[in-house]
């Protein structure tokens, strides 16, 4: 048995293989496959897929009607998804490490949401959402406010959304920052405390460093959930009304597997797997740098 | 020597079971349909299989239902395989079920239709859909669905709308005198964009005339040159602007259908299987029921049938099955459960409600169709004339910018 590991060891190859098959079989080809398929015209009826160069890129770029705003909106929502969720996680977090009365009752209630299933939580706020018998809806006639159509009007549609999804991402960050605040030296918070700091100085100028690396992946993380916003958005509005609140992610399901249009959707996976590689491929040198020095 | 007994045993054994697997396989039928929100069609097709079974022995009906997008993507990924069902579900017409005909995955069934004598035995509008094909006879009507515009009694009453209108002027006359009461004139859920398309079809039935709508719909006139299109999308807004109950882009058909029941909109575009819907959610004689007055003489709905399939094994048994599913006998004993109108035109109608009945008479005084949009476009196309119509209905588009639109995603194709 020891020979046969010693045999193992000078062949690391071996240990590697099932992990490397796999991953090249379910994330590595349809990577490859869908790059193909963006250059194809392909309906998935057709025996043969014809090639068109770049006409679906051409497409995309110049005369698709939805697709810039499913990209803007891709933009927004991340930029949007860079502030909300951390700002009121890491505010969440603050509060919650403190000593307080029911803090762990509260930390779950807070990171119950992450745990719900993206669909589930749409339904949820899409009843809450209702015009005429939602919750939101009810309290206004109450208060003798006007009800606005929340998720059937174009210019406001994509924000209602996004309230729902900070409603389930706030638990996410919030415990990762959570995680960062136990690693704050007590010994420089009493430091400063010794030396007269108030608790804006001190969150400024001790706790922020200290959490600094965690505030760099809650971002990157934060970043790369929102480039794949999808079930949240297509349990609410599906994309609507009139495409106003499509996503890349969204689009490319709805070109591909609704449309039939397997190689308009596969340009539009290509783009959005372009945009996400530049971002994640530097975050990931960062951090195994990182592990190098540590 | 017992050794080799027992491996010749074995292999024996063996070799009949794969034999009696072989032979039940071969006696299978595999029926790929979606899983219809109607529970009582699920049930009837069980049991309808059972009957077949009992009366085949050694056939095994085996049904796979999905989702309807989960159907559609099944379909494709069989078409491009060797192995796929036996019988499969989709639309009747060019539109969705004809892309899968087109790329051959369904057999033409013109002998079988000799051989069962099925055109006798089926409904002439039902049955129209499957000479839509150059190549031979495809598929086997499985429901037949007529949409036409049911209406609140007592809020026509209070507006003081004595008939049905009988034209599209009468219709604009009576959401008018409704909206001069304070009663939004008809409901619409936004977010199926479907819902508020029919709108769209019937106005340019009405626009357009039949041939012109039929031939803007199979992409042979230009949308952006043809007048009544814009025209129609111009009407399309005159009702959301006037007519529709508000809000409706956030809602659903669903959250209309509970407002409709609620008596906040006199009317309602839906198919005859709203009536056992209304009967579950309120008293069915408060409603009654009138074709969108197109003015052409043709009937708005779809059929959905079932095909053999080219991938079958057995083409002949699944044609038998079919024979035996749309038999008067099967539909005489299952009349309502998946539909108020059977496919059969000898099923007799007994202790009908007034709707039903109603319905029937509607299915009796028109000898053509036109389908819903979303079954004559390809699915790229539907999905651009889904926006184009959410963005002229929400007020975002002039009516003709829609046209333009529209005509330009096509001439991308």
């Amino acid at each position: 048995m020891s020979a046969l590991f010693r045999k193992m060891e000078d062949r690391p190859w071996l240990f590697l293989a099932p992990a490397v098959i796999v991953y090249a079989v379910f994330a590595l080809w349809p990577m490859v496959d869908v790059t193909i398929v963006s250059f194809q015209k392909w309906n998935g009826l057709d025996a043969n897929r014809q090639f068109v160069g770049l006409a679906n890129y051409q497409y995309i770029f110049l005369q698709d009607p939805v697709f810039w705003t499913a990209f803007i909106n891709t933009v927004i929502w991340t930029f949007l998804s860079l502030i909300f969720p951390p700002a009121i996680g890491l505010a969440l977090a603050i509060g919650l490490n403190r000593e307080i009365a029911g803090r762990s009752a509260l930390r779950a209630v807070f990171y119950l949401p992450v745990i719900i299933a993206p669909i589930a939580v749409a339904t949820m706020w899409r009843w809450m959402y209702d015009p005429f018998f939602g919750l939101f809806a009810q309290t206004l006639t109450e208060w003798g406010l006007p009800v606005p159509d929340f998720l059937g009007q174009k210019d406001t549609a994509l924000y209602y959304v996004f309230v729902a999804y900070v409603w389930q991402q706030v638990g996410f960050s919030m415990v990762l920052f959570l995680a960062g605040l136990q690693s704050v030296d007590r010994s420089l918070v009493e430091a400063a405390q010794i030396d007269g700091a108030g608790r804006w100085k001190i969150f400024r100028h001790v706790t922020v460093p200290a959490i600094m690396p965690t505030i760099t992946i809650v971002l990157v993380l934060s970043l790369i959930h929102s480039l794949k916003a999808f079930d949240i958005v297509y349990g609410l509005t599906g994309g609507g009304p009139a495409q106003s609140t499509q996503m890349l992610a969204l689009w490319a399901f709805s070109q591909s597997m609704k449309a039939f249009d397997f190689g308009r959707g596969g340009a539009v996976s290509v783009v959005l797997l372009v945009i996400t590689v530049a971002i994640v491929i530097p975050y990931l040198r960062w951090s195994m740098s990182r592990e190098v020095h540590e | 020597m017992m050794r080799s007994k027992f491996l010749c045993g074995a292999a024996l054994l063996g070799a009949a079971t794969i034999c009696a697997t072989a032979g039940v396989q071969a006696q299978e039928i595999n029926f790929w349909t979606i899983n219809f929100s109607n529970q009582a069609a699920n049930k009837a097709l069980e049991s309808i299989a059972q009957e077949f079974e009992a009366k085949h022995p050694g056939v095994d009906v085996v049904f796979t239902q999905r989702a309807v997008d989960e159907h559609k993507t099944a379909l494709r990924v069989a078409a491009g395989s060797d192995t796929g069902p036996d019988i499969y579900f989709s639309w009747a017409g060019l539109g969705l079920g004809g892309e899968y005909v087109q790329a051959g995955m369904s057999v033409p069934l013109d002998d079988y239709y000799k051989k069962y004598n099925w055109k006798d035995e089926l409904l002439p509008t039902a049955a129209a859909f499957a000479d839509d094909f150059a190549e031979g006879m495809h598929g086997v009507p499985f429901t037949f669905k007529g949409e036409a515009l049911y209406y609140n009694k007592t809020l026509f009453e209070k507006a003081g709308i004595t008939k049905e209108p009988e034209t599209y002027e009468e219709l604009l006359a009576a959401a008018g005198a409704l909206k001069e009461q304070g009663i939004p004139a008809i409901t619409f859920g936004g977010t199926v964009n479907w819902h508020v398309m029919r709108l769209m079809d019937v106005i340019l039935e009405t626009k357009c005339g039949a041939q012109t709508h039929d031939d803007l719909m199979a992409m042979k006139a230009s949308w952006s040159t043809t007048p009544c299109a814009a025209d129609a999308f111009a009407e399309l807004k005159t009702w959301s602007d006037n007519y529709f109950l508000k809000p409706f882009m956030g809602i659903s058909q669903q959250q209309s259908f509970s407002l409709f029941v609620a008596g906040r909109a006199a009317m309602m575009l839906e198919g005859n299987w709203l009536v056992q819907q209304l009967s579950e959610a309120s008293d069915l004689n408060n409603y009654g029921l009138f074709p969108f007055p197109t003015g052409t003489k043709r009937l708005y709905g779809f059929a959905e049938y079932n095909y053999v399939s080219s991938k079958s094994k057995n083409p002949d048994l699944a044609a038998e099955f079919l024979d035996y599913f749309i038999s008067t006998d099967v539909q005489q004993r299952y009349l309502g459960t998946m539909a108020t109108s059977s496919i059969n035109s000898k099923v007799k109608y007994e202790n009908q409600r007034p709707l039903e009945v109603e319905w029937n008479e509607i299915f009796g005084a028109y000898d053509q169709m036109f389908v819903n949009g979303d079954q004559a476009f390809p699915g790229n196309v539907t999905t651009e004339y889904f926006r184009v119509i959410n963005e002229v209905a929400s007020d975002n588009m002039e009516p003709k910018a829609a046209a333009d639109a529209l005509q330009s995603f096509i001439d991308n194709l």
